[in-house]
């Protein structure tokens, strides 16, 4: 089944690439990305994909046994119309456009230089060579390695007072469904992806299997955000992030110390266990409600523009902030307002 | 290494295509009589093109990602040898076997290697996207495309200094010495492929071909040469005396590389769009079949 739909996949792919955008490249004069564009395609389609995927398996859930209903708790859906728009916006276009006409020439770039210089970058197959020959082992090791990359850029987005500007825009949401993921303003997107991008260039991901593993990080995403009553219990939430799991870590408040927004707690991605590793974890039993409790949710129901507008904003705040300690941070001028 | 050798080892009767699935790191084998794929094996980083020793006796395949040179038996299937070098994609022996060149496409950078122990000898920047290799009839000198600036350069061999740089045209890509030392070279940016002076890189002729030339492949006598036009989907058929086009097929899916059956009766093209190779009856000039394969299939080899 599943070659069936890769091979669908790649005949979708084939064709829009084919009789669309490889004249277009050609009448252009930009034949010379035909391959990265072609790669491109293939990483919008998977973003469907996933999309689609995530929709039926997460909205199913969300019908089951939601944590909030919409109707009784929300009022309206402004802020979930926002999210989708995020969603699509930022998998089909945004996302890929950034990944391979900006970040992938940079680090084209950076791996030149390198290896012109003689450091020609390990894979974990030569490192550990049972992997070779099992490209679905191999595809597995990259993943935990880059999830583990991914829990310590979520540290930093919560530690860093600029980061948090921007970070913030993304728990400030306080009605959580399974289109929250992609609610991250555009520079935090860039530094994700560049930060995950170095990360897969310094451990030799193949470039053919990144967007594939971004898109898996994705889909589990989708689902830790699902507004759902569900966890994996005692053992099943050591192995995988699951919707009550994620669902604390985004509690509108963080009661019990140290988990306060510094420090925080259930930062990992995809396997709980670098919470427990970096005493990071937290069990707690409720589901708590959503958003960033100080900002009093002054973004939440806004459209995308003026939403990426406000993390400008607040980002600004949180720089003038930097420079002169004088002025108010980000928060406690965004809780004035 | 290879879990299990690759299934070459086949009856002295059967032809059989090596073809490089690039984007899925994959090679696969295909029984040319009854053009199915009988095995698809997982091979390393970005395979794109593989060539034979000057002895005929080893397939070398150029991994691109892993940075490595894959060297196969041909008889056995058995994978012999890994070598490491920097990002090879095109690679090329030059006639007398003394240099192996690879030139790395993402890198900009051009290695000169010693073509029996693979021993680095000169390594050279390339601005930009270094490309396809030919050399000249002598073994003196290599000419790569250089498909990010529209150039072509000609570095001698025994020195590594480069001897030339020109503009030949937009995006140039496959390049191939003619009986008389010129040089051909697919505009792949272009709708045509252009005859240079190998003296100085000045352009002789334009020889319209279709959108998107870019590959050449000579018959085995050398009378005609094909040429794969990516945009237009199409393979030119050329007299190679006076380049005149004789024919046209069709090959849509984005052709590639080509090779010839050992009878010359066949022509097969890799689709890089649509995950296949294509098999054209040369007689008619009607496509036989599609074979289904891995992704962006890139390199084939016939035999």
């Amino acid at each position: 089944m599943f070659d069936a739909v890769e091979r669908m996949i790649e005949q979708v792919q084939g064709t829009i690439f084919e009789t669309a955008i490889q004249p277009a490249l050609f009448h252009l004069g930009l034949m010379d990305w035909s391959e990265d564009v072609f790669d491109g395609v293939e990483f919008a389609l998977y973003g469907a994909l996933a999309v689609v995927l995530a929709y039926i398996l997460c909205r199913p859930l969300e019908l089951w046994r939601p944590v909030e209903r919409r109707d009784e708790a929300w009022g309206d859906r402004r802020a979930v119309r926002t999210d989708i728009i995020y969603t699509l916006v930022h998998r089909l276009g945004v996302v890929p456009a950034i990944l391979f006409l900006v970040l992938a020439p940079i680090g084209v770039a950076i791996d030149s230089y390198s290896r012109f210089a003689g450091y020609i970058p390990p894979e974990l197959e030569q490192l550990w060579h049972p992997l070779f020959n099992h490209p679905l082992a191999t595809f597995l090791a990259y993943m935990v390695v880059l999830d583990f990359g991914e829990y310590w850029r979520h540290r930093l987005q919560h530690r860093l007072a600029w980061w948090w500007a921007l970070h913030s825009l993304h728990h400030d949401q306080r009605q959580m469904t399974l289109w929250s993921d992609d609610r991250n303003h555009i520079l935090d997107d860039m530094l994700a992806l560049a930060w995950s991008g170095t990360l897969a260039m310094l451990i030799g991901v193949p470039p053919g299997e990144y967007p594939l593993m971004l898109i898996g990080f994705r889909l589990i995403e989708s689902l830790s955000h699902t507004n759902v009553r569900l966890g994996f219990g005692r053992v099943g939430s050591l192995i995988l992030v699951g919707p009550h799991y994620h669902r604390v870590h985004h509690a509108i408040e963080h009661a019990t110390a140290p988990f306060d927004r510094a420090r925080g707690c259930n930062f990992a991605i995809i396997f709980p266990v670098w919470d427990v590793i970096f005493r990071t974890w937290r069990p707690y039993a409720g589901y708590p409600q959503t958003g960033v409790a100080a900002l009093g949710g002054t973004a939440v129901r806004c459209g995308y523009l003026r939403h990426q507008w406000e993390g400008f904003r607040r980002l600004a705040a949180a720089l003038v902030h930097f420079v002169d300690r004088r002025r108010p941070g980000f928060v406690a001028a965004f809780r004035a307002e | 290494m290879l879990a299990a050798a690759l299934p070459l080892a086949r009856p002295a009767t059967a032809t059989t295509a090596v073809v490089l699935n690039s984007d899925d790191d994959s090679l696969s084998v295909i029984d040319s009589d009854s053009y199915k794929e009988i095995s698809r094996t997982h091979i390393g980083r970005g395979p794109h093109h593989l060539i034979q020793t000057p002895d005929g006796r080893t397939l070398i395949i150029a991994m691109s990602g892993s940075n490595e040179l894959v060297m196969i038996d041909r008889a056995t299937g058995v994978e012999k040898q890994r070598v490491t070098a920097s990002d090879p994609y095109q690679i090329g022996f030059s006639p007398d076997g003394k240099y192996f060149v690879a030139a790395s496409i993402r890198l900009d950078r051009i290695d000169i290697y010693d073509g029996s122990t693979f021993q680095l000898l000169h390594r050279l920047p390339a601005a930009t996207m270094p490309s396809h290799i030919a050399f000249s009839h002598d073994s003196k000198t290599v000419f790569v495309t250089l498909q990010g600036t529209s150039g072509l350069i000609s570095i001698d061999l025994a020195s590594g200094r480069v001897n030339w740089t020109a503009p030949v045209g937009r995006q140039p890509a496959g390049i191939i010495t003619r009986s008389n030392g010129n040089l051909l070279v697919g505009i792949m940016g272009s709708d045509h492929i252009t005859e240079v002076d190998p003296a100085n890189g000045g352009v002789i002729r334009k020889i319209q071909t279709g959108n998107g030339a870019h590959n050449f492949l000579p018959s085995a006598d050398g009378k005609t040469l094909y040429v794969t036009n990516r945009v237009a989907g199409t393979i030119s058929v050329l007299n190679a005396d006076t380049l005149a086009v004789a024919g046209t097929l069709q090959a849509p899916g984005g052709p590639d590389d080509m090779a010839l059956s050992p009878d010359g009766h066949e022509l097969w093209v890799t689709g890089r769009w649509h995950a296949w190779v294509d098999v054209i009856e040369l007689a008619s000039g009607a496509l036989k079949t599609s074979v289904p394969v891995g992704r962006s299939p890139h390199g084939i080899f016939v035999y």
